[in-house]
Parts: C-alpha cells; structure tokens; sequence
C-alpha cells in the first residue's frame, strides 16, 4: 500500500536514498507490530507443546525442547462436551439469526410500509444496547420458559440478539438487488414470499455467507451469555476454557492447549473466509454511519 | 387479450403535495398498440406502472377488459388487484432479467409459477426463442449475454406469457443505434402477429411514429394530444405536440394576419404568405393581430427568386443525410431548417423556398393551440 502510493506520485524533491530510508522505516514498523500482536500467541502455541515440567522451567516463547502433545490431550478431555455445545449453539444461533435478520431486512429495503423507517432506526440502536443491560431479566425469561441450562436457551438468545446486527448487514445488500427485478418477479405472480425465496436469496449468496460467518464468529467467542445461561449441561467451551485455568493448578501446557483448540475454527474461519469477514465488517461499518 | 381503459386517473407523490399524473382518460382497444411518448418526467412511466399495479393511483379507476383493476372512490382505494394478479407481461428499462438463472429459466419462470405443465412451458419456450432468434443460448447464464441478446431475452420472458396486456418501458433504450432499427420493426411485427394489447413507453417521437397505432402525448403529467401518429402529426392540436414530433423540429415563424384583397395574408420577418382559401374562415378573428406559423422542413420546395409565398434567406450550413440535405437558412434574423431532397446542395449563398401551403399549422400565440382544422 504504502510502496504503492509512492511509487504512483514521485516526490521529485526527496533523493533516492531518502526514499530507501523510508521503505526501511515503514517495514521495522510493521514488524514491530507483527511481532508485538504475534508474541502472545507464538507463547500460547510453544507452551501448548511442552510437558507438564518443561513449561515451569523453560522461558515461554522458547520452542519445546521435547514436543508432546499431551496438553492437547488433557485439554480435550475437559473441552469435548463444552465443544460440542459450543457448535450446536453457534450453527443454531447463526442459522436462527441469518434468518430472522434476513427476512427482516427483505422486508424493510423492498417494501414501502408505516413506520418501516422506524422500525429500521429502533433495530440500530438495538445493536448498540450493552447487554449486560438486560441480563437479569433475560436470565428470568429464560428460567421462565424451562430453558436455562439447555443449548435451545442460548441458540434462542443468540437468534435473536443476533438479529439487528443481521438485519442492518443484509439491508445494505437487498438494497443492491435492483427494484426492477422484484417488480418483475411481482409480474411474474409471485407473492412476497416467493420472491424472497426464488429471486432475493438466489442472488445474495454472497450476503448470506458474509453474515453467516461474522455471526458464527461472534457466537463463538461469545461468554457473557454463555456464562450465566448456559449452566452446567449447556456450558459451551469458552466458559469450560475459562474453568480450565481455574481448577488446574498451573497447568499452562493444558491451557494453552485448550486455547488453540479453541482458537482453531475461527482462526479457519478467519484464513479462508477472510475476505467474506471484512465485507462483513465493512457492510455493518456503512450501514450504521 | 384485452383492452386497457382509465378513467379520471391521477397519481401523486408525498401524499398528495406534487402531483405528477392529473386526470387521465384514455382507451387502448384490444389488440391495439399505445405509445405513452413525452419528455422525460412527464408522467409516462407512471401511468405505466399504475397499470401494471406497481403503483396505487389517487384517484380515477382502471379496467382491463370490464375487469376492475385499480379503482379509488373519494379517497378510499375500493379496489386495487396485486401485479402478481393481474396477468400482465412487462419489460422493463434496465430488462430485469434474473441474474441467478439461465435464459430458459428465466422464460419458463412465470409459466413455471402458474404451474404450467413441463411439456407446454419448453414448447412454447422454444418456439419464441426460435422467432428471436436465441435459440442458441438458451441455456446460457445472463451474465453470458450482450445488450442486444438480453432485450431480446426480456422480449421473450414476456412474450411467452398467455398475458392480458403487454408493457414495454423503453426497452430498446439501452440498445446501440443499428439494433434499435432492427428490434424496433420486428418488435412491432411479432406484436402485430400475436395480436396483444401493448402499452409502450418511450421518449423516442421516431420509436412512437414508427411503432403505434394510437400515440398518448404527455407533457408534465398532462396528455396534450392523442390519436395516430398521422393524427398528431398531421394535426397536431398545439405548439407541443408539432415540436416534439418530427425530426427535424417544426419551423415556427411568428407573423401578423392582414387582409390583401379578397384573401388573408401571413405577414412575418423577410415573408408574406398567402393563406388558402380553406383556412381562411378559421383566422377572421385574427386580422391584426399576431399568430404562430409552423411549417415542416419537409414541406418546403426549392423556388426561383421572386416567386410568391416564398421565404427568402441565407444559407447558413448544410448537413448531408445522404439522401437529402438539412439546410439551415437565415430569414431575415430567424433561423430555419429546410429539407432539401434533391441530389446536389444548393450552390450560392442565397436560396428561396416555397412552403406547401396546404400543410401549413397556425398556433395561437397565447395559448399556443392550434387555429386552423
């Protein structure tokens, strides 16, 4: 980027070799930062690979001197159960969300009705409502419907607290399909429904897999939720994790191995679907300004 | 098939603060092809729409055949049937052809959502493919197509359709100006074939001279004349209608009524025109007073100087068409355009011309209606 805009305006004025002092600043720059963000987790993935007496001995960033992968192994252990909480409630959580936030924003970015503009501005501020704002309550709604410590529970919460966000992502994609081609699905007599289904969806997969991701991603990460709904039967694994550090006196091999392990899908989900993310980021960033 | 009558139509935006539809009346007969011509924002495409049931007229009622469509009484909307219901074809600007599916698909979608059987949909899939020749892609995705492969597509999608009326929002505007030609003749040739009622919208006077039987003139929400295009070009009711039709533009030349002998005379800047005897009576009220004179280039003729009723004039510049000559030529201060169809420009800088008195228009100055039948 930055090579790039230089080389596009040349600054007649500066000498060549100012030009080379430059580039040299810009790249130790960048490296410090690589290094400085990368550090943390460098010592999380050599600390996961030591054993149990290397890691009380040995200076964290250093690589194992003997790689075992026991960590990974003792970390499993406590994180199997939590882990496949966690995928139920993210794929339901995203999938109950996408599709909420998705019908909503069809409605709202193609069709004209009352108040349709306030609806819109109520959904935006309430992807701006701290949550821990309405946790007592939520947490006696949930008591109320049988669902605490249930993965139904959270993927309900999630659904619906992912909503808004959803919603004002796919709006600014619907928004893009032109009002002639649902004009002429119209025509061609198709009901609202039907055209949602047959031409909106078909031709924003894009949209669709942009959110799904982001909302995958969120759920995932997510604690606060999952920490006072999820009880013992529904704990997913950022909460089991975070029992890890607890119980186990100073097992940092099993800690740091269970962090990857947590780590890992998003860190897949971050290297391939990388692009789908930022336009993600970038639609919700639009929208709201 | 069906006939299209609106009665007392009106549209209007932001609750009823600018109206951009005021009162329309207008009959399209089975079978018949209607061009809404008029400069852009004049109100065509919203007629159209209101038609197609895309938008929800004021006031006024429409019917398709002795079917209610759209009807409002006072204020309250007592009928109005969905677009989905109405079984119209339209093609749109922009074509709106499905970017998710391959031209067959797009084709057979409508027929596909009325539960058309498989066998009648790809029969009769074909065989408008075959009449516009796009046979060849039928299975190929819209991205694949040229401009002129998806006007042709969108042609298609609405023709295949057992429609009651037929709407075309400008759909040769996006095509290059040879194409144009082309679609243009053997789209009004498919339409007179198939015997639908058509509704066309276009800015194009030479797209509505060449396609309609029956043009709707329309200028700010208004109809200012309808009729054939012989009607409105041969008559048409004011100063309006006789500069938007015709290419060149109408010559307009103001001039006073005077009497000469037994007859009425044009008095203008650098011309005296005789006024025929039939066209007399009409401007008796007129004698002093001003008028607008509206003559065609076309109908001119090459004179010999001095002749009577001539206009004499400079030759500005010529522009060859080929097979005739524009020549813009200064009378007296005034600009003017004659269509000269001879096989040389005219040589010299001088050049008299004899309008054809029995085509000649006169115009109200104030009102800018037309005087004479």
């Amino acid at each position: 980027m930055s090579e790039m805009a230089i080389n596009r305006q040349p600054q007649k004025r500066h000498p060549r070799w100012a030009l080379h002092l430059l580039h040299v600043v810009y790249y130790l720059v960048m490296i410090a930062f690589i290094v400085f963000y990368m550090l943390p987790f460098w010592g999380t993935l050599t600390t996961s690979l030591k054993g149990a007496s290397e890691v009380m001995t040995s200076n964290p960033v250093a690589w194992p001197e003997q790689v075992t992968f026991e960590g990974y192994i003792d970390a499993f252990e406590s994180l199997s159960i939590p882990l496949v909480n966690s995928v139920i409630i993210t794929i339901g959580g995203s999938l109950g969300s996408l599709f909420l936030g998705s019908v909503c924003a069809y409605a709202l970015s193609k069709y004209k009705f009352a108040c349709s503009n306030l609806f819109f501005i109520l959904l935006v501020a309430a992807t701006y409502l701290p949550y821990q704002a309405i946790l007592i309550p939520l947490l006696q709604t949930i008591n109320m419907l049988g669902l605490y410590d249930n993965v139904l529970g959270l993927i309900l919460v999630h659904s619906v607290f992912g909503m808004p966000m959803c919603t004002v992502m796919m709006r600014g994609y619907y928004a893009d399909v032109p009002d002639a081609l649902i004009h002429q699905a119209m025509i061609d007599g198709n009901g609202p429904w039907q055209i949602y289904a047959r031409i909106v969806l078909p031709n924003t997969k894009i949209a669709t897999i942009t959110v799904f991701v982001f909302q995958c991603t969120s759920i995932w990460n997510e604690m606060l939720f999952a920490l006072v709904l999820g009880g013992y039967d529904a704990k997913p694994a950022t909460i089991a994790l975070n029992e890890l550090a607890g119980t186990m006196a100073a097992e940092f091999n099993v800690q740091m191995a269970g962090s990857i392990i947590l780590a890992l899908p998003v860190l897949l989900l971050y290297i391939f679907m990388g692009k789908y993310l930022i336009r993600g980021y970038m639609a919700g960033a639009v929208t709201a300004t | 098939m069906a006939s299209i009558s609106i009665r007392d139509m009106s549209v209007s935006y932001n609750k009823g603060k600018s109206l951009v539809l005021e009162k329309m009346n207008l009959e399209v007969k089975d079978g018949e092809f209607c061009v809404f011509l008029g400069p852009s924002g004049c109100g065509k495409s919203t007629a159209m729409q209101c038609v197609a049931g895309l938008l929800h007229p004021v006031s006024g009622e429409i019917r398709f055949g002795d079917q209610v469509m759209s009807a409002v009484e006072g204020k309250k909307e007592t009928t109005f049937v969905e677009p989905q219901e109405r079984n119209i074809a339209m093609v749109f600007q922009e074509y709106a052809l499905y970017p998710n599916m391959t031209v067959r698909e797009n084709m057979s979608f409508a027929l596909k959502t009325q539960k058309v059987p498989r066998e009648q949909i790809d029969a009769k899939v074909n065989e408008m493919a075959k009449l516009l020749e796009i046979e060849d892609f039928l299975d190929r995705r819209i991205a694949n197509l040229s401009g002129g492969q998806r006007q042709r597509v969108a042609l298609g999608r609405a023709m295949v359709r057992n429609a009651n009326v037929f709407l075309l929002d400008e759909p040769l505007g996006n095509l290059d100006a040879k194409l144009r030609d082309k679609v243009r003749y053997e789209l009004k040739q498919i339409q007179k074939r198939m015997h639908v009622t058509t509704v066309y919208v276009t800015h194009d006077q030479t797209e509505a001279m060449t396609m309609a039987d029956h043009i709707v003139l329309m200028k700010q929400g208004k109809i200012m004349q309808q009729g054939t295009p012989f009607d409105l070009y041969d008559h048409p009711n004011c100063l309006f209608v006789a500069g938007f039709l015709g290419t060149p533009e109408i010559n307009t030349f103001p001039c006073t009524v005077r009497e000469a002998g037994s007859g009425l005379v044009l008095e203008g800047k650098g011309f005296t025109v005789a006024v025929p005897k039939e066209m007399s009576a009409c401007l008796k009220g007129y004698v002093g007073s001003q008028v607008i004179l509206g003559i065609r280039p076309s109908d001119f003729t090459l004179a010999s100087e001095g002749s009577e009723n001539a206009f004499t004039g400079e030759i500005d510049g010529v522009e060859p068409l080929g097979d005739a000559f524009l020549i813009h030529v200064h009378v007296d201060g005034q600009m003017m355009i004659f269509k000269y169809t001879g096989d040389k420009a005219p040589q010299g800088t001088k050049i008299t011309m004899a309008p054809n008195l029995k085509k000649l228009h006169l115009f109200d100055p104030k009102t800018e209606k037309r005087i004479n039948a």
